[in-house]
This record gives structure tokens, C-alpha cells and sequence, in this order.
């Protein structure tokens, strides 16, 4: 019999507040009910947890509620940790109260700068069920993290750290997670990458667990952002097409299809434990060796520590390796430092000296043509990113990278940006009137990242690789689509849209990449695979398609499986066995 | 004719042959030609070009004058009244056929750089396994397609893929060669002084950081004419003891408010190796910065004391009683740690 263990969390049973004499904190995302709220876990690390937020693309989303049980009766305070997205001179775009046992709190919410406690106003308790509601004023994107109840009126701190403190003191929580479950090889990120190497590695034997933030896998690939997978298979046919993707429009509703073939294909597969909508939130590394990595499940907060010999960093992020103290880069590298020039396009492909102009993030969208008129609401709000441009449909190009801004660090920030070109071209659009029947079909609230950290392997591969088509004795990735690397358009006409990119493209007949460069220089059993392998900016830019990054986590699962045979750590690989490493890649089909 | 660069072109007295070349069709030769002023100054390069252009096995003689300038890009070109540029069917080109190929020839960007003949007239929509191979961009779409036929002359696609080919191939390459085997000094200050967005490009990236102070204000003129990019290379390179000379940094600081946010950015990092008068002029725009930007100005502020006045803070105390919502809380906020 197959083995799946696939653990979704019982929100009821996991609901995660806390409630004390005097105070109880919940938690949005565990509300029993999410109505038309979606659970928002991208940018936990800078703002401290995952929110609901009301993504109702200009229509208001149906309640969130929830019903907890307070231990006394009486006069409550009740603050919600929210924000105002697009502070300014206009009514703020996400708007919402909160309904106490079918009364409307006074102060409508979502209104201060930054992530804050704002008053929501007072209620009397009377019994000790208390039954909420998140009610969204707007459809567009409020946002609720927590909401505190108190009998004091005073508010929780804002300083993240110590809210981070005052959180855990509040709920409750123990230091170390409350369950741990031991694998031989543990991968984060369930992106292509991170799926490829699962299976590589179940097929080998190895127990292996898959955790992934998302209910569904596939990351840039999934039905939640579109992208559709590019590259060839390399040795990994066989793998690839159980999680690719076919060639429709970025964008496209035909995403769902192969997530469907993604999601029962790898549920099928024997030794793979997958823990969708949990997040992984720390590592313990020792003498350079990871021991374990903590995760926490996005709307209950219950968590687990996943032990294991080996691990793959396939977050996108580095942030596996990050948390280890993996060596990473991030940015533009002078061009100098691994001969990377190409005089043709000269800054815009890599500069005399590094900067932050990273290739930037998508927001992808759909619209569809309905045979009646569709109103679409005014987006004032919206109009300082979009200005006069008008659209009916996004495509890979709608990318956004500014130099003040970090691809990780202001993740929010930039999707939020998108959410405004999106919201404000496609309101500009609709002040014609050949655009009455068009509809905003789909917006995806997740951003779709072409770069952030990368962490050093023992080889780092860049551009010069490719031009001089390097072949490796451990060449375990083959591609020959070009090498892309996008800038903002406006870097060469600032008269254009700060949300649009251009690509450019190096021609390239077949490159390699090695082994060496998916595992960590100075972290012993870290794998990587994905966009956060070991290499340049621009060595990044042909690789980050998702088929290239399919393959590299198929031979990053085929490595552990040596690795475990031998006891050896992923060096190793490459030291001791590469011969018989080799040939197993070779088998491949 | 078509060109991009009048005044230049009226200054042409010499014509010299510099040396053949070949385009996508090796067996058709043409010769690179260089036209200098009255002094021999290098202006342009040209080529009188005839070449076939072939679509289902006919082949058609196109004649065409193509012009460069000095760094090998495309500025315009000329046709014969006699032999005029046909399209199907051997209609001649009107000439609105004309400016849309001048228009096409310039855009460096092209996709038609990237595509085969065979592409370009591949109207069906590529889909499921053939694609999985296909070396394309991450977006082969009804939308790029779109963008062929809208960049290309109706009924003249052969023609101007062929000379599109020729006018931005490898020739390329060999011209900026040839620049480099006759540079000089006078080149650069030529390239400085135009008002062309890649001749001062190409002058600042072949300025030494020592020469810098010589053509001060040229590099000055520059900055706040040319493209972001440009800027940011501009920022990178002036040798900071000429940076902080507080007629320059006053020169980079006071137009602040109209420079692009990337630049922004550049110059709030590069406060510390500015002369302190910077910094007053970044406390008036304070508004205008994004929230990065603030975070990093208010840090360099509480690091360096030397850019910290009694007029900073008297505006950044004004600032935080404003009405101004956006950051009076972060402001306010700073002023009571200082």
C-alpha cells in the first residue's frame, strides 16, 4: 500500500487565539470561516505573521468569521493589527470593520500607515461565545493580521521584534515546537524545483518530506500565479512532465489543468509526505550542519520540527540556507568580477560597478469578455503607479524592481505596487467604452519572483559559463533556451511605466550546469535548487525558467539518494562518488 | 532619405573605404565606407548595399543606402528613386512603408532579431509539445506575435527582416572595432558634447575618472538630460573628491525633486561622500522620497553628525507637524531619538 501522509490542518481544532482573564489575541488566518478572505503567509518574516486579506478585485469579498470563547464577560477593547496599503490623499482602498456578535464596532479600520494596532472600538460581552466578523468595505485588498481584545485599554506594541515576543508570551507558545518528525531528506519549497527533487529522491527510497506554503504546488507554476514552465527536460523527462505545465498564455485559467496533473501526481508517489500551507520559519544549524527545520502551519499555527540528515533550500528565497548562515550574494555583480560583459548591451546587462538593479517581480492577471456591460470602480488611489496607461491584460513583462527596494525584504511593497498598475491601467481601460463588457477576471495576489538571494555552492555559475559553453565532469543540467535578463523599461525612458520590463536575449546553442553549484559552500547537508542556486545575476537569467529549475532539483534528489547509500554529505557526491552519481543521472529518461 | 542626425550629415567633405563586409548571406559582399567632416573628423559610417531578399524561392534586388554613426548604431538610410524597395507582388514601398522601416531598422529591441525567417509568417498558434523545446521568450503569444506584424511593413516583411539583419548584424560589432583603432581624446569630447543619449554613453564609459573635472560640466549637463541608467553609471563613477566639492554636490542635489526614484536612491547613499550641503537640500524633499528612502536619509543623518544642522532639523521639525500624513510618524519619531 501507498504511504501518504498529507497533513491539512482542522481550523476548528487548531484555531489559534489565546484567551486569558483579561486578553486574547487572534489570530485572522485561523477564523474558522475565510468567507472571500484569502490567507496571505509571503511576508511573515518582515511583518511578522500571515494576514487575511480581502482580494475582491473591486468587489467587496464576503465575511470572514470565527467564534471564540472568552473566560469573562464584559467591557472589551478591541484593536485589529491592520494597514492602509496606499496611504495618500484619497479614501483608503481597503477598508473594513469588524462585527461583534452581529454589532458593527464603531471605527472603520485599515487606515494608518504601516503595519499598526488601530482602534476598532468597544463592545460589551454579555456571553462568553463571542461570534466575529472580518466585514471587507471595498474589494480591494484590506488587510487584518491579529485582533486583540482587552479589558485595558492599552494598545499592543508595534515594534516587530517585540511584537514577535509579546505574540508568543500571548499565546502561549512553547520554545520548541509541540511535534517532531524525522526524515531522511527534508525539501523546502514546493516549486518545481522543490516537487522534482521529492520525487527524484521518494523513487530512491528515501523518506522524504515536502513542505510548502501554499494549499497547492508548483510555485510560479501553480494555478495561484501562472507561469507557464519553460526549457527543455534535460535527463529528466520522466519527472518533469508529472509537475510541467503546457504553453498556454501566462496568465491563463488553463493553469488549473496542470495543477490538477501536478497535485495527483504527487500525492501518488510513494515516500513523499507533503505538508501544504505550512511555512518553515527557522533552522538549527550546528558546527555548519543543519539539525532540523521548524515550520508552522499557515492558519492554525500549529507547527512541527522536521529532522533529517539532508536538506534542499527550494524556497526561492535562500531561506533554508539563510537561517543556516549559508554564504549568499543578491544583486548585479560588477561585470569584472566573473567576466560577464556583454558589450552590446553594456550597463543594462551587467555593470562596471554592482548595484541592487535586480530583475524584478510579476503580478500576472486575466481578463474576460462578458457579454453584458461590467463596471469597474475608480481607482484614484492607484493612479501614481499606473498614470495614463491603460490595459486589458498582463503578461510577463508587467515586472517591478526599483533599486530602494529588496526583492525579499519589500515583497509587499512590491506587490502591492502591482496591485495598483494592475487595479490602475485596467480602471484607465475601462474609461472607454470598447472596454464595457471586459471584466477583471483573475489577479493573482501572489508575486512571482525572477530573482532574490542566491547561495554559494562550490561553484558559481555565471554568463561565462554559457558563452564559453563549459562542460563539466558533473554537467547535471543541460538547457538551451537563451539566456533573458529583464530591466525596467524605464531605466532607458523614464517616460515609460515603472512596472514594465524588457528582456534581453543571449542566443546560446546548449549550456551546462554543475553539480557544484546545487549544494552549499559552508553549510555540510544543504542542498539548493531553484532560483537560489549558486550563482551570478546574470548567470541566473537563463537557468530561472522552470523546466532548468525542474532539472536541478531532480539531481539534487538523485544526490541524496547517494549521499545516503554512503553517508557521505553533498560534497561527497562530487569528491567520492561522482562516477556512480553520474551514471545514475545518465539512466535517467 | 531618412535620418536621424541632420546637422551632422551636412557637415559631411570626405568619403573613405574601410572594408568589406557580409550580412546573413555571405555570398553578397558590401563595402563599409566612413564620412568625415572638412578636418577629417569621423562622423558616420555607410554602406551602398544591394542584396537579394528571397521569399518562396524568388528572389528580389534590393538597393539601399544604410547609415551609422561613429558607435556602429543604425541613424538612417536612402533608396534610388529609380529602384525603389518593393513588397509583394513588386508594389514599391509608400512612404509610410519607408518610416515604418526607418522606425524598425532603430529599434535595436527587436524581436526580429530572435526569430527565423519562417516565424514571421507562422500565424498558428504553437502549442503543447512542440513548444517544449521551442528556444523562444518566456512569452510566445497571440501578443508577441501581434508585435511582429505591427513592428514590420505589410506586404514587406522579407525585405525588412533582411535589412534589419544587415543594418543591426555583426557589422555592428565591427564598426565600434574600427572606432577603437582610431579613438582619441577629441572623440571623446565630441561624444560629450552631443546631445545623443548613446555618444555620451559611450564618452563617459571611455572617460577617465581623472579627466573627469575637465569636462565637469558636460558630465553635469548630462545627468540631468539623460536616461536613468546613465545617471546611475554617472553616479558611480565621478571620483568622490570632485563629488564633494559643494558646487558639484550642490549642482547633483538641487534638482533632486526632478530626478527619477532610482536616482534618488543613488544620491541619498551617496550623502556621506557629498559636502554636507546635500543634505539641506534633501530635508526639503523629504515628501517626495519613498519610505526606503526616508529610513535610509534619517540613518545616514543619525551616523554622520556632520550632515545633521540646526537647519535640518528645524525642517524636519516643521515636517512632522505638517498634515502631511506619509511619514510624520517616522519623522517625528527621529527627531525625538536625536
Amino acid at each position: 500500500m501507498k504511504k501518504l501522509v498529507l497533513f491539512l490542518s482542522l481550523t476548528i481544532a487548531g484555531l489559534h487565539y489565546l484567551s486569558a482573564q483579561n486578553e486574547v489575541l487572534v489570530e485572522a488566518e485561523s477564523f474558522i470561516s475565510k468567507g472571500g478572505w484569502v490567507v496571505d503567509p509571503q511576508f511573515v518574516e518582515q511583518m511578522g505573521s500571515p494576514y487575511l486579506m480581502a482580494h475582491g478585485m473591486g468587489a467587496p469579498v464576503l465575511n470572514a468569521t470565527t467564534t471564540i470563547n472568552l473566560k469573562e464577560t464584559g467591557k472589551y477593547h478591541v484593536w485589529v493589527r491592520t494597514k492602509n496599503w496606499v496611504p495618500g490623499n484619497w479614501e483608503a482602498p481597503g477598508r473594513f470593520n469588524v462585527i461583534i456578535n452581529g454589532k458593527v464596532l464603531k471605527n472603520t479600520l485599515g487606515l494608518e500607515n504601516d503595519w499598526t494596532w488601530e482602534y476598532a472600538g468597544k463592545t460589551r460581552i454579555k456571553s462568553h461565545k463571542v461570534a466575529i466578523e472580518l466585514n471587507d468595505l471595498t474589494g480591494f485588498n484590506g488587510r487584518c493580521d491579529a485582533l486583540y481584545f482587552s479589558k485595558t485599554k492599552e494598545v499592543p506594541t508595534n515594534d516587530t521584534h517585540r511584537l514577535a515576543v509579546w505574540r508568543k508570551t500571548v499565546l502561549g507558545e512553547p520554545t520548541a515546537p509541540e511535534k517532531t518528525i524525522t526524515f531522511d531528506l527534508v525539501i523546502t519549497g514546493g516549486g518545481l524545483a522543490g516537487c522534482a527533487a521529492a520525487i527524484a529522491a521518494a523513487e530512491q527510497g528515501l523518506k522524504v518530506a515536502l513542505i510548502h506554503d501554499r494549499p497547492v504546488l508548483g510555485g510560479n507554476a501553480s494555478e495561484e500565479i501562472r507561469v507557464h514552465t519553460l526549457g527543455i527536460y534535460g535527463k529528466y523527462e520522466r519527472i518533469l512532465k508529472m509537475i510541467d505545465t503546457e504553453h498556454y498564455p501566462n496568465g491563463s485559467y488553463k493553469a488549473k489543468y496542470d495543477q490538477e496533473k501536478r497535485d495527483k501526481n504527487m500525492k501518488s508517489i510513494e515516500n513523499i509526505s507533503l505538508f501544504l500551507n505550512w511555512r518553515a520559519y527557522d533552522v538549527l544549524a550546528e558546527n555548519n550542519s543543519i539539525q532540523y527545520v521548524d515550520a508552522r502551519q499557515t492558519a492554525t499555527g500549529e507547527r512541527i520540527r522536521f529532522e533529517a540528515p539532508l536538506f534542499v533550500d527550494s524556497t526561492g528565497d535562500g531561506w533554508i540556507g539563510f537561517w543556516a548562515g549559508a554564504e549568499f550574494s543578491y544583486g548585479r555583480e560588477s561585470v569584472n568580477k566573473y567576466d560577464e560583459e556583454w558589450e552590446k548591451w553594456g550597463e543594462l546587462w551587467s555593470p562596471e560597478v554592482g548595484d541592487n538593479f535586480v530583475m524584478g517581480s510579476s503580478v500576472l492577471w486575466q481578463t474576460e469578455k462578458k457579454q453584458t456591460k461590467q463596471a469597474f470602480p475608480k481607482t484614484p488611489w492607484a493612479s501614481d503607479v499606473s498614470g495614463n496607461h491603460a490595459a486589458i491584460a498582463g503578461e510577463w513583462y508587467w515586472e517591478f524592481s526599483r533599486n530602494d527596494l529588496h526583492q525579499i525584504h519589500d515583497a509587499e511593497t512590491i506587490r502591492d505596487h502591482m496591485l495598483r498598475a494592475i487595479y490602475g491601467s485596467f480602471s484607465k481601460a475601462k474609461n472607454d467604452n470598447k472596454n464595457d463588457n471586459i471584466k477583471l477576471d483573475w489577479v493573482s495576489y501572489l508575486i512571482g519572483k525572477r530573482e532574490s538571494r542566491r547561495l554559494v555552492g562550490d561553484h558559481i555559475f555565471t554568463f561565462k559559463d554559457v558563452r564559453d559553453l563549459t562542460k563539466f565532469k558533473d554537467s547535471v543540467v543541460m538547457e538551451i533556451r537563451e539566456v533573458d535578463v529583464h530591466f525596467q523599461q524605464n531605466l532607458k525612458d523614464e517616460d515609460k511605466p515603472d512596472f514594465l520590463s524588457t528582456a534581453l536575449f543571449f542566443e546560446t546553442p546548449k549550456y551546462y550546469i554543475p553539480y557544484r553549484s546545487l549544494y552549499s559552500k559552508n553549510i555540510a547537508n544543504l542542498f539548493m535548487a531553484g532560483r537560489n542556486f549558486s550563482c551570478s545575476h546574470v548567470g541566473l537569467g537563463g537557468p530561472r525558467v522552470m523546466l532548468t529549475t525542474g532539472q536541478m532539483g531532480a539531481a539534487v534528489g538523485f544526490a541524496s539518494a547517494i549521499c545516503k547509500k554512503y553517508s557521505v554529505n553533498p560534497r561527497g557526491v562530487y569528491t567520492e562518488h561522482l562516477e556512480e552519481y553520474m551514471e545514475l543521472i545518465e539512466k535517467q529518461q | 532619405m531618412f535620418f536621424n542626425m541632420d546637422q551632422e550629415y551636412k557637415e559631411i567633405a570626405l568619403d573613405q573605404e574601410i572594408f568589406n563586409f557580409t550580412g546573413q548571406d555571405t555570398t553578397v559582399v558590401h563595402q563599409l565606407r566612413m564620412l568625415s567632416d572638412s578636418l577629417g573628423a569621423p562622423r558616420f559610417f555607410y554602406a551602398d548595399i544591394e542584396t537579394p531578399v528571397c521569399a518562396d524561392g524568388e528572389c528580389k534586388l534590393a538597393k539601399i543606402k544604410v547609415y551609422w554613426n561613429l558607435l556602429g548604431n543604425y541613424v538612417g538610410f536612402g533608396v534610388f528613386e529609380k529602384t525603389p524597395l518593393t513588397k509583394n507582388e513588386h508594389d514599391p514601398f509608400t512612404h509610410a512603408d519607408y518610416k515604418k522601416l526607418h522606425q524598425l531598422l532603430g529599434d535595436r529591441y527587436s524581436v526580429l532579431e530572435r526569430r527565423k525567417m519562417d516565424d514571421l509568417i507562422d500565424e498558428v498558434p504553437i502549442v503543447g509539445e512542440a513548444l517544449k523545446t521551442y528556444k523562444g521568450i518566456d512569452a510566445i503569444s497571440g501578443a508577441t506575435k501581434k508585435e511582429i506584424k505591427e513592428s514590420v511593413v505589410k506586404g514587406g516583411l522579407y525585405s525588412c527582416y533582411t535589412l534589419w539583419h544587415l543594418a543591426n548584424g555583426a557589422i555592428v560589432k565591427a564598426m565600434k572595432s574600427h572606432l577603437e583603432t582610431i579613438y582619441s581624446d577629441a572623440i571623446t569630447n565630441y561624444l560629450l558634447k552631443s546631445s545623443y543619449l548613446d555618444y555620451q554613453e559611450y564618452g563617459l564609459k571611455k572617460l577617465r575618472k581623472e579627466k573627469f573635472e575637465e569636462h565637469i560640466e558636460d558630465v553635469l549637463r548630462i545627468f540631468h538630460t539623460t536616461t536613468p541608467i546613465t545617471r546611475a553609471y554617472i553616479l558611480k563613477k565621478i571620483p568622490n573628491e570632485l563629488f564633494q566639492k559643494e558646487i558639484v554636490t550642490s549642482n547633483f542635489y538641487s534638482k533632486f525633486h526632478e530626478v527619477d526614484k532610482n536616482t534618488r536612491t543613488q544620491l541619498i547613499a551617496k550623502m556621506i561622500q557629498s559636502d554636507p550641503k546635500s543634505s539641506e537640500l534633501l530635508v526639503i524633499h523629504i515628501d517626495i522620497m519613498t519610505n526606503n528612502q526616508l529610513e535610509s536619509y534619517l540613518e545616514l543623518l543619525k551616523k554622520h553628525s556632520a550632515y545633521l544642522n540646526e537647519f535640518i532639523k528645524k525642517e524636519l521639525k516643521t515636517y512632522a507637524r505638517s498634515k502631511d500624513v506619509k511619514y510624520n510618524l517616522k519623522v517625528t519619531e527621529f527627531i525625538r531619538e536625536v
